[in-house]
C-alpha cells in the first residue's frame, strides 16, 4: 500500500522547509552573478574554472564513454545501410581530388621557385595538437566544448581549434589536462575573417544559433556585393588565429544581415585539432640597421 | 568495525545530493540526443524540483548552491547563474508547499511547467545582464520545452527509486 501511494506521489512532505536558508543562498548566488559582471575574467574565477576542468577531465571522459560507444555503434549501422551511395560518393570525390592534387603540386613548385627568387622569409608552419571532445555546454547559451588536452600538451588560450572541415572556435581556458573552446556560434564569439571573392575584411559574430553573421567594416556598398557561396577564411587580423583557415561560406543575405554556413561540424564534433601557430616577429634592429646603412650610403 | 546499517542509511541520505551532482555532470556530457538536434533537458532542475515537492530538505540548500556554482564553473560562464536558477525553483516550491501538498502528479507537472518558465526568465535576464545585450530567446524556449516534456519520464524514475527506498526502510524496521 505504501508503495502504491509513493508511486502516485501523493505523500505529504513530513519536514518543514528551510526557506530562510534558501533565501540566504539565493541572495549569495545573485550577488556572485553581480560580482562576475565586473570580474568575469578575474584571476580567481579563471583559476577556479581551470581547476574544475582539470579535476573533472577523467570524470567527463568516464561519463561520456557510454554515449560515445552508442554513437559509434549507431554510426556503424547507418554506414552499413548507405554503403553503396557512400562508396559512389567517395569514388567521385577521389577523382576530383586527384585533379586538385596535380594542380597543388605544380603550384607548390611554382611557389618555391618564387620564394627562392624573392628570398622570401616564410613563417614557421603551424603544428597541431590532437584532442577529443569530452564535454560540451548543453545550456541554451555558452556554446563551448571541453577538450582532453591542456597546457601540458601545448594548448594555450587564443589558439584556433579546427576539425576536418574548418574552424570550430578558439581556446578560452586552458587547464593542465583539459581546455575549453568557445565555438563560433557563441554569442560572445568575434573572429576577424576575410571574404575571398570580394577581398573584404569582416567580423564573424556568433548569435547562439547554427548560423553566425558577418559584420563588415564598410557600409552598404560592401554588403550589396556579397553573394551566397562566397568563401570565408580567417584574416589573422587579431594576431591570434593564423590567416587562411577555412571558416565557411555565405549562406544568404537578408536585408543588412549576412548569414554564414560554417564548414565545421559543430553539432557532433568528436576529434579536433588545436592549431599551434606563432606569428612571425619583425626584428626591429634589422630594420634600423638596414635604414642606417641606406642613410650612410646616401651621405 | 563499520556498521553496515549506518552505511546504508548514509548512502540513502546522500543519494539525492549525488543524483544532483551526477545530473550536473550530465549537463556537460556530450549526449547528443537525436544527433545533437535535441538539447539535454535541465536534469538538475527536475531533480531539485521533485525532491523539494516530495522529499523536502532531502537535498541540503548548500548542496544545491554548490551544484549550481559547480555547473557555472564547468560552463565557464558567469558565476551564480545556475545556482540562482536551482535555488529559485526550490524557493518557489517551498513557498507553494501548501498548494502542492497532496496534489495529483498532473497538477504538480503543470506547476513545474510554470516554475520552469519563471526560471527560464531568470536565466534570460541574468544572461542578458552579463552579456550587456538581449540574448536570443529561441534556444532557451526550445530547451525549456524539452525539459517540461521529459518531466513525466524523470518523475516516474523518481517515484520508482523512492518506492524502493521506502520498501527497504520498511524491511529494516
Amino acid at each position: 500500500m505504501t508503495n502504491m501511494i509513493e508511486l502516485k506521489g501523493t505523500l505529504a512532505p513530513k519536514r518543514k522547509p528551510r526557506k530562510k536558508a534558501v533565501a540566504f543562498f539565493l541572495a549569495l548566488s545573485l550577488s556572485m552573478t553581480g560580482l562576475s559582471f565586473y570580474g568575469a575574467q578575474a584571476s580567481v574565477f579563471e583559476k577556479a574554472r581551470e581547476t574544475v576542468l582539470d579535476v573533472m577531465e577523467p570524470v567527463l571522459t568516464l561519463f561520456g564513454a557510454p554515449s560515445r560507444w552508442i554513437g559509434a555503434r549507431v554510426g556503424n549501422v547507418q554506414d552499413y545501410f548507405r554503403i553503396y551511395a557512400e562508396n559512389k560518393r567517395l569514388r567521385e570525390e577521389n577523382a576530383e581530388l586527384r585533379v586538385w592534387m596535380q594542380d597543388a603540386l605544380s603550384l607548390r613548385r611554382q611557389l618555391s621557385y618564387y620564394e627562392v627568387l624573392l628570398e622570401t622569409k616564410m613563417p614557421e608552419p603551424a603544428t597541431f595538437v590532437d584532442a577529443s571532445v569530452i564535454g560540451e555546454n548543453n545550456g541554451p547559451y555558452d556554446n563551448a566544448l571541453i577538450l582532453s588536452a591542456g597546457r601540458r600538451d601545448g594548448v594555450a588560450p587564443g589558439q584556433a581549434v579546427v576539425d576536418d572541415n574548418g574552424l570550430l572556435g578558439h581556446v578560452i581556458t586552458s587547464g593542465n589536462s583539459a581546455a575549453r573552446v568557445l565555438l563560433l556560434t557563441d554569442y560572445e564569439s568575434r573572429v576577424p575573417v576575410f571574404i575571398e571573392d570580394m577581398e573584404v575584411e569582416a567580423l564573424l559574430t556568433g548569435k547562439s544559433s547554427g548560423t553566425p553573421i558577418l559584420e563588415t567594416f564598410e557600409q552598404r556598398p560592401a554588403l550589396e556585393r556579397i553573394v551566397p557561396g562566397s568563401r570565408i577564411v580567417t584574416s589573422g587580423a587579431d594576431g591570434l588565429l593564423p590567416r587562411g583557415l577555412p571558416v565557411g561560406e555565405v549562406a544568404r543575405v537578408q536585408g543588412e544581415t549576412v548569414f554564414v554556413e560554417l564548414y565545421a561540424n559543430l553539432r557532433t564534433p568528436d576529434l579536433v585539432r588545436v592549431v599551434e601557430y606563432q606569428f612571425p616577429v619583425v626584428d626591429d634592429s634589422e630594420e634600423i640597421s638596414s635604414d642606417e646603412v641606406t642613410a650612410s650610403a646616401d651621405g | 568495525m563499520v556498521d553496515l546499517q549506518s552505511l546504508r542509511t548514509l548512502w540513502r541520505q546522500a543519494t539525492p545530493s549525488l543524483a544532483l551532482i551526477a545530473a550536473v555532470i550530465l549537463m556537460v556530457t556530450p549526449l547528443r540526443l537525436f544527433q545533437g538536434y535535441v538539447p539535454t533537458p535541465w536534469l538538475p532542475l527536475l531533480i531539485v524540483y521533485l525532491y523539494a515537492v516530495y522529499d523536502t530538505n532531502a537535498i541540503p540548500t548548500v548542496v544545491i548552491f554548490a551544484a549550481g556554482i559547480f555547473q557555472d564553473l564547468l560552463y565557464g560562464a558567469g558565476i551564480g547563474i545556475w545556482a540562482t536558477a536551482y535555488l529559485a525553483i526550490q524557493y518557489l516550491v517551498y513557498s507553494q508547499q501548501e498548494y502542492l501538498d497532496g496534489r495529483q502528479p498532473r497538477v504538480v507537472w503543470a506547476a513545474f511547467a510554470v516554475g520552469a518558465m519563471i526560471i527560464a526568465f531568470i536565466i534570460y535576464v541574468l544572461r542578458s545582464f552579463l552579456a550587456v545585450g538581449f540574448q536570443p530567446l529561441g534556444p532557451l524556449l526550445y530547451q525549456l520545452f524539452i525539459t517540461i516534456a521529459v518531466y513525466p519520464l524523470v518523475s516516474m524514475l523518481f517515484f520508482w527509486l523512492r518506492a524502493r527506498r521506502v520498501m527497504a526502510e520498511d524491511r529494516e524496521r
